[in-house]
């Protein structure tokens, strides 16, 4: 609570110190009502000294209740930074200056050797420049962004992901990347500084949260545009209604002509005051969402795009399947019983930690009611040892005595049958092959190298993405299934999952040409990667999501970084751009058609003086109108700033649900809000006898 | 060259062929309907004459000067509905024919005491014949039934069974009168009254008359039908391919763009589509500017008028390069055959054809993908005058027939039946009846939506709109090429209910301003109410507000007529603007305020449309979480910069000019009604202007001032808008096209066409409406608070 308190408190001041107009003046709408704030505080100070167009109070109400408006927007403005700001603030103590230990160039570094004291020499960070090598050992903090050459080590990682789980960083491969202001937990790394100081990864994010980078986005400016159309017409309207004013009064020969207070009350009131204070706040709250997902965006433009994808490509693993494979039946050859196969299997997978070897055991157990057993040296069966699984051997097994269990890819049993003198049967190859076929993955199991069946492995598909798909659709974007499986196996989960299209057997060049293809038919593509071969696809799509434990290359490729690296979180951008736009939209209607309400309340109430009959425009029989309608003017702006942060409602509807939800919603609502608005305040104000 | 060449085609060739036609197939009706009696000319029968003896039928009050019924210069009274002299005048028009029967203490017909709108109204309602039968019966000393059966007789009936109102000629009816005094006439005594007065009781449905929804039904339909031939029409001209007319129209237009030294396959960027335009545009402002200056040297200027002052000279060219056709002088006093026809005509036939051609240039920016040219202005636009031509030479031909004149000849002078005093007493005793070659010029100011008349009183007058038949064509002429251009668009565009959606939202916004005119005007002037007239329309008379309408077209054709010439930039006028009620004026300015889009001007109503349509779909498009994208074209700052601006200059000019106006000396010096009305004046004359409309509340009079600001918001508003149209349609043209995929917003969906009027009606009203506030809505409300307090 003391968290929310200064967090307003802050907005407040900032809103006060965001009143000076030589900042302002940015924003055209609001720098506009600052003008008539000052101006109706001078007519203001002239009405005090008792030669004003209209009583002192009246003005002195109106002129407060402008510079309300005005502080309102920026308030607004400045809750919405006070987020990015806090974590700005956390993340700028970890870019403080760190001892760096610097790698003489001409050292020789010895493949898979931590470079001796003698090879580095200890420099502050900000001496680093791009290409330099330096050394990180554990306990250390990584000093600069870099990729790893040499070395493999665990980091923890968690400022700035906030996941305490510390992740692992080698050379070579897809998880080469390090981070500034992250530290080593243990061994040691050989790092080529990839940024100068300044321009890293956490220097980026520190201002983009603090939304000191931000760049207006296309739309943002478009939409501005319009904005300041619309201040410009109500300029000349209200200008050219003094004129009007004047006249009348001369040819009706009553009345007075329209006070100059008066006509700023209603330029502000008409002036798109609502969205012009709120746009900013809307798009940097935008932003705030999109990081508060976890997801760092090097400009804002590639939000906007997000909302505007049509295609997604979306890698199978990970995305769209768990990222293993899981076992789903057992097949014996060569007459083996069933259960004895579930029990070899059983016996063989105990000691694969894989999540494949855990899944074989849960179906064996759930399957054949096969229990767990602690399977250790005992009094029957001396000298049972585990042979582990590892990506290397590409197996697993026991040897109970003389008993040698093996399980793994067929090709590696393969050998291990005919090294034990047994031929391939053609059972056994058909079988394996009409796994494989069948978009599976096989494992044939042998004791003492005879073959006794093959494990069934399937990738499975995540529980609700069939759904998410179907969402996808409604709202018009196509998803694609990216696999390096073959076309079989590809068509298979693509069916299951419910994607509208697969690339099979993808190739770097295959995404690149196919997003190429989807992008000259004016197709917007956005997609996920992580390794380097991903980087030229990555360039390519429009917007690109690169997983945090990615390379170096595909990071730099992407436009949005996930610090949480998961793939499924493109769903979640593509969401958040719909919902920024769709905010600045349905507040933008609402803004415009608040001015209808607003002239039936000042029209009358100014020109009555003149036209008594006007009084019939006076619907909702107002007394103070002219305050009234400029009061809910400054307090609507408060009371939307919760949908400018929060973002108005996103349910995943085709465009026209959407567009009639917004209209019902914004148009209609919007139209008729202010009359009951207005007459609620008017009421208040003759309560208390203003 | 071209200019030269489109001139001799249009100026010149045109006409004469009109002429010949016209002079060979309807001698009689091309050279003024004149009537010949007893072995002389004994006037015409479109053109009235005053009568203010007891003896004769009076036929409708005149407001032309000085004296009633001078045909030379046609004209209402554009007295106000609240002006206290327009009150006045009726008064006394009742007294008087009280005074002149006593004991005839029925209700007065309407249009017995309301002037008409062209002055020269030849006809009075059934109603107002009978209301005088007592007294010319009493005066002649002949039975009531004898005059009624001459009344009976010359009752014209609705034409077709639906068209106009029934009305009898007055001129006629009072020869016949006259006949009936000496033994040697032929008319048959004593005629059984076949009809009365109360036959013409009629039902009304909703306010309005079986024929009156009839004749609008009508009007509906057969616009309706039209549409897609038209609008398909062309689309194959302006795309180069095969139409009927092709085998005459091919060689011409290769003719003329091959003599003018134009390489028709030559596209021009935006840029250089400008540059063509605007120098063309140039020469058409100075042309006409200097034919009116030159004109007393010039043949064709029987009545020998000298040069046009500078200033006013200057706004007509503007007014007629522009396609507004404002008018601010009396044309038949003041421009010659030739400056009509080779200066003015020409003009018509150039503006429409200029804004047909910058919409095309338009609609290829959203049909090509990623192109960099938006077609040839010369090649655009000689196309755009091969359509308009063949149409104009029907129109004009069909509107020869109902009497419209057509000839080189000059002025006729006719006696009058009954000599009247003039304002100083002296008598006159013949009528001058101006004619020309009136037909072709009116056929393309109704297709082009130019609106300029040949006479003062416009579409009012009876050698400009002779019938209610010329009526009927005139209105559907006004309308139906911009509306047609919908169709075009969309077929040019690949999706024919894209157009198709466009007019329908241009007619959702176009019935209710229809309708509240006609039902304005049907309920009359409440003032009237008290001095014991007979507004109702049931019983042999058009009943309503007659003031400035005319008999022939009654209520219901005028209303919609006022409802169509401003939503469409035409601005011809059938009856007088501001003479109509509070909320008809209103419709009349919000129509045109709301940027001449519901159908608009041909060329310039669409494109305006569309940039409404970008700036709703901008908008709808934020809505649904998309950058926003019409007709596959995402719409980025630049458009919306340029549609902005677009939409803000006819806003900026018409308050701006306004303002500027009211608080000047010369801005005020010529209002002619008081209080807010004479503000709406002013209001609708900015309004008009910067729109390119060219209608008027014609009180308001000319002065320098108004002569030049006009022109300055009339060039402003046509031109500064169409460069910036054509500078979105470079930016458009440049950009790919997007397939549309299910997040796309349908821009022909129900919804959308909706949204899309919402946007239109809500940027109008927020413009204008604290303007109006001080102008027609101030005098409505005015006005019910009086009529509340008469009950």
């Amino acid at each position: 609570m003391s968290d929310q308190y200064a967090l307003y408190r802050r907005a407040a001041i900032d809103a006060v110190i965001k009143l000076d107009p030589r900042t302002l003046y940015r924003n055209v709408v609001m720098f506009v009502v600052e003008i008539g704030s000052i101006l109706t505080t001078l007519l203001w100070f002239q009405a005090l000294t008792g030669h004003g167009e209209a009583p002192a109070g009246f003005i002195g109400a109106i002129a407060a209740w402008l510079w309300f408006t005005v502080f309102f927007a920026n308030f607004a403005e400045a809750l919405a930074e006070g987020r990015g700001k806090a974590q700005a603030e956390s993340l700028r103590r970890m870019r403080q200056d760190t001892a760096a230990k610097k790698l003489d160039p001409g050292c020789g570094i010895e493949s898979g050797m931590a470079p001796g004291a003698s090879m580095y020499a200890v420099v502050p960070s900000s001496s680093l420049r791009k290409g330099d090598l330096f050394y990180v050992t554990s306990g250390d903090t990584i000093p600069v962004d870099g990729e790893v050459i040499e070395g493999i080590a665990s980091v923890n990682e968690s400022a700035i992901t906030g996941e305490s789980a510390p992740v692992i960083r080698e050379s070579g491969g897809d998880r080469s990347a390090v981070t500034g202001g992250t530290s080593l937990l243990s061994d040691w790394l050989i790092v080529r500084v990839s940024a100068n100081p300044g321009e890293g990864f956490l220097d980026h994010m520190i201002s983009l949260v603090e939304g000191a980078k931000r760049q207006k986005t296309p739309n943002e400016i478009a939409l501005n545009v319009l904005l300041i159309g619309l201040t410009g017409v109500f300029i000349v309207v209200c200008a050219s209604l003094w004129a009007f004013s004047v006249y009348s009064v001369h040819t009706a020969g009553v009345g007075v002509p329209v006070t100059i207070t008066v006509l700023i009350a209603l330029l502000v009131c008409l002036m798109p005051t609502t969205i012009g204070g709120l746009l900013s706040a809307i798009g940097i709250a935008g932003m705030d969402r999109l990081i508060q997902k976890n997801v760092i965006t090097t400009s804002g433009r590639a939000i906007e795009a997000a909302g505007d994808v049509d295609v997604l490509l979306l890698d199978k693993t990970g995305t769209i399947t768990l990222g293993n494979r899981q076992a789903v039946d057992l097949v014996p050859v060569n007459g083996t019983d069933i259960r004895e196969l579930a029990e070899v299997s059983q016996l063989a997978s105990l000691a694969d930690e894989t999540p494949e070897g855990r899944s074989i055991v849960v179906l064996v157990k759930e399957k054949y009611g096969l229990r767990g057993r602690t399977v250790g040296p005992s009094e029957a069966v001396p000298g049972v040892q585990f042979i582990p699984f590892s990506s290397h051997t590409r197996m697993s097994g026991v040897d109970r005595g003389e008993t040698r269990i093996r399980k793994g890819a067929p090709d590696v049993i393969f050998s291990l049958i005919r090294a034990a003198g047994f031929p391939i049967t053609d059972e056994l190859q058909g079988r394996v092959d009409a796994i494989s076929g069948a978009g599976g993955t096989p494992l044939v199991v042998t004791r003492n190298g005879k073959a006794l069946g093959v494990i069934h492995l399937k990738d499975i598909v995540k529980g609700g993405i069939r759904e998410r798909f179907a969402q996808l659709r409604r709202m018009g974007i196509r998803t694609v299934m990216i696999t390096g499986d073959n076309r079989l196996t590809a068509a298979t989960i693509a069916a299951e999952a419910g994607v509208d299209d697969f690339l099979a057997q993808a190739t770097p060049e295959g995404k690149l040409s196919l997003i190429r293809e989807y992008q000259a038919g004016g197709r917007l593509v956005a997609m996920t990667g992580d390794g380097t071969n991903d980087a030229p696809a990555l360039a390519q799509a429009d917007v690109a999501v690169a997983m945090n434990t990615g390379t170096q290359p595909a990071r730099e490729a992407a436009n949005m970084i996930d610090l949480d690296s998961n793939p499924t979180k493109l769903i979640d951008i593509v969401e958040i751009g719909k919902q920024l736009l769709m905010t600045r939209g349905a507040l933008t209607t609402f803004s415009i058609a608040n001015d209808i309400a607003k002239y039936f309340a000042i029209i009358p109430a100014a020109f009555i003086s003149t036209y008594p009959a006007l009084a019939a425009l006076n619907l909702m029989g107002l007394q103070n109108a002219v305050l009234s309608a400029v009061i809910f003017n400054a307090i609507i702006i408060v009371l939307l700033i919760p949908i400018a942060l929060r973002g108005v409602k996103y349910r995943p509807l085709s465009a026209e649900e959407a567009l009639r939800n917004h209209i019902l919603i914004y148009g209609i609502g919007g139209i008729f809000a202010p009359f009951i608005g207005i007459k609620i305040i008017d009421l208040l104000l003759v309560m208390i006898g203003a | 060259m071209v200019f030269l060449l489109l001139t001799l085609l249009t100026g010149v060739a045109y006409p004469l062929v009109v002429t010949v036609i016209a002079q060979l197939v309807f001698p009689a009706q091309a050279n003024g309907s004149l009537l010949e009696h007893n072995g002389t000319i004994a006037g015409s029968t479109l053109i009235g004459q005053p009568f203010t003896s007891p003896k004769y039928f009076w036929g409708r009050p005149s407001a032309t000067s000085p004296v009633p019924y001078n045909a030379a210069a046609s004209s209402g009274s554009n007295l106000g509905p609240s002006n206290p002299a327009l009150i006045e005048a009726v008064t006394a028009r009742v007294v008087a024919l009280h005074a002149a029967d006593p004991t005839n203490t029925q209700p007065v017909p309407v249009d017995l005491v309301t002037a008409s709108g062209s002055g020269l109204d030849p006809d009075i309602s059934v109603a107002a014949a009978y209301y005088q039968l007592p007294r010319v019966a009493r005066a002649r000393n002949l039975s009531d039934e004898t005059v009624e059966g001459l009344i009976a007789g010359h009752i014209e009936g609705r034409q077709l069974g639906i068209l106009g109102e029934p009305r009898v000629n007055v001129l006629l009816l009072n020869i016949a009168l006259d006949d009936l005094a000496t033994p040697s006439s032929g008319l048959a005594k004593g005629n059984t009254p076949a009809v009365n007065g109360s036959a013409y009781n009629e039902t009304t449905v909703l306010g309005m008359r079986g024929a009156d929804w009839l004749q609008l039904l009508l009007l509906v339909a057969v616009g309706a039908a039209l549409i897609v031939p038209l609008g398909g029409f062309m689309a194959k001209v302006f795309t180069g391919e095969r139409t009927i007319l092709s085998p005459v129209t091919g060689p011409l237009e290769g003719w003329l763009l091959r003599s003018s030294g134009v390489e028709p396959d030559e596209e021009m960027d935006w840029g250089l589509f400008a540059v063509a335009l605007m120098v063309f545009s140039a020469i058409c402002i100075i042309v006409p500017f200097l034919l009116q200056e030159v004109q007393q040297f010039l043949p064709l200027n029987p009545l020998g008028l000298g040069p046009v002052p500078w200033d006013t000279s200057l706004n007509t060219a503007v007014s007629f390069a522009t396609n507004t056709n404002w008018q601010f002088y009396v044309p038949e006093a003041t421009v010659s055959y030739l400056t009509q026809m080779a200066g003015l005509a020409v003009q018509n036939f150039l503006s429409a054809a200029k804004g047909m051609a910058i919409l095309v240039a338009l609609i290829l920016a959203f049909s090509r993908r990623s192109a960099s040219t938006v077609g040839n202005f010369w090649v655009l636009l000689v196309r755009s005058l091969l359509i308009l031509l063949p149409l104009s030479t029907i129109i004009a031909l069909v509107l020869v027939s109902q009497g419209t004149v057509q000839t080189f000849g000059g002025p006729v002078t006719v006696p009058l039946l009954e000599p009247v005093r003039d304002a100083s007493g002296n008598l006159v005793t013949t009528q001058l009846i101006p004619l020309g070659p009136a037909a072709s010029q009116i056929a393309i100011k109704v297709l082009g939506t130019n609106g300029g008349g040949f006479f003062n009183a416009n579409s009012a007058h009876p050698f400009e709109n002779p019938t209610p038949l010329s009526n009927f064509v005139e209105n559907l002429s006004l309308l139906i090429i911009a509306a047609s251009l919908c169709y075009t668009f969309g077929r040019m565009i690949g999706s024919k209910r894209k157009g198709i959606a466009l007019l329908t939202a241009m007619t959702i916004l176009f019935i209710p301003l229809a309708g509240i005119a006609i039902w304005s005007e049907t309920g009359g002037n409440p003032a009237f109410n008290a001095l014991g007239i007979d507004q109702s329309s049931p019983r042999g008379q058009p009943g309503g507000n007659m003031e400035g309408k005319e008999v022939r077209f009654g209520i219901v054709a005028s209303a919609f007529w006022s409802a169509a010439t401003t939503s469409t930039s035409c601005g011809a006028v059938n009856s007088m603007h501001d003479s109509f009620m509070p909320l008809g004026g209103l419709v009349q300015m919000v129509a045109m305020q709301l940027g001449e889009v519901v159908y608009g001007g041909v060329g310039s109503g669409l494109y305006g449309m569309l940039v409404f349509v970008i700036i709703a779909m901008f908008i709808a498009g934020l809505m649904v979480g998309r950058t926003p994208e019409l007709y596959g074209k995402k719409i980025e700052p630049y458009e919306m910069k340029l549609a902005t601006i677009i939409i803000l200059i006819p806003i900026f000019l018409t308050l701006t000019m306004t303002a500027i106006a009211v608080l000047t000396g010369p801005g005020t010096a010529t209002i002619l009604n008081p209080g807010p009305h004479g503000f709406s004046e002013i209001l609708y004359a900015f309004t008009s202007t910067s729109q390119n409309n060219g209608s008027a509340f014609a009180g308001l009079s000319a002065n320098f001032f108004y002569n030049l600001s006009a022109a300055m918001a009339m060039f402003i508003g046509r031109y500064l808008v169409a460069v910036l149209i054509l500078a979105l349609a470079g930016s458009l043209v440049r950009k790919k096209i997007v397939p549309a995929s299910g997040g796309t917003l349908q821009d022909h969906r129900p919804l959308f066409i909706v949204w899309l009027v919402f946007v239109v009606l809500i940027v109008g009203a927020l413009s204008y409406l604290p303007a109006l506030s001080l102008g027609p809505i101030a005098e409505y409300l005015i006005q019910i608070g009086r009529g509340v307090a008469h009950v």
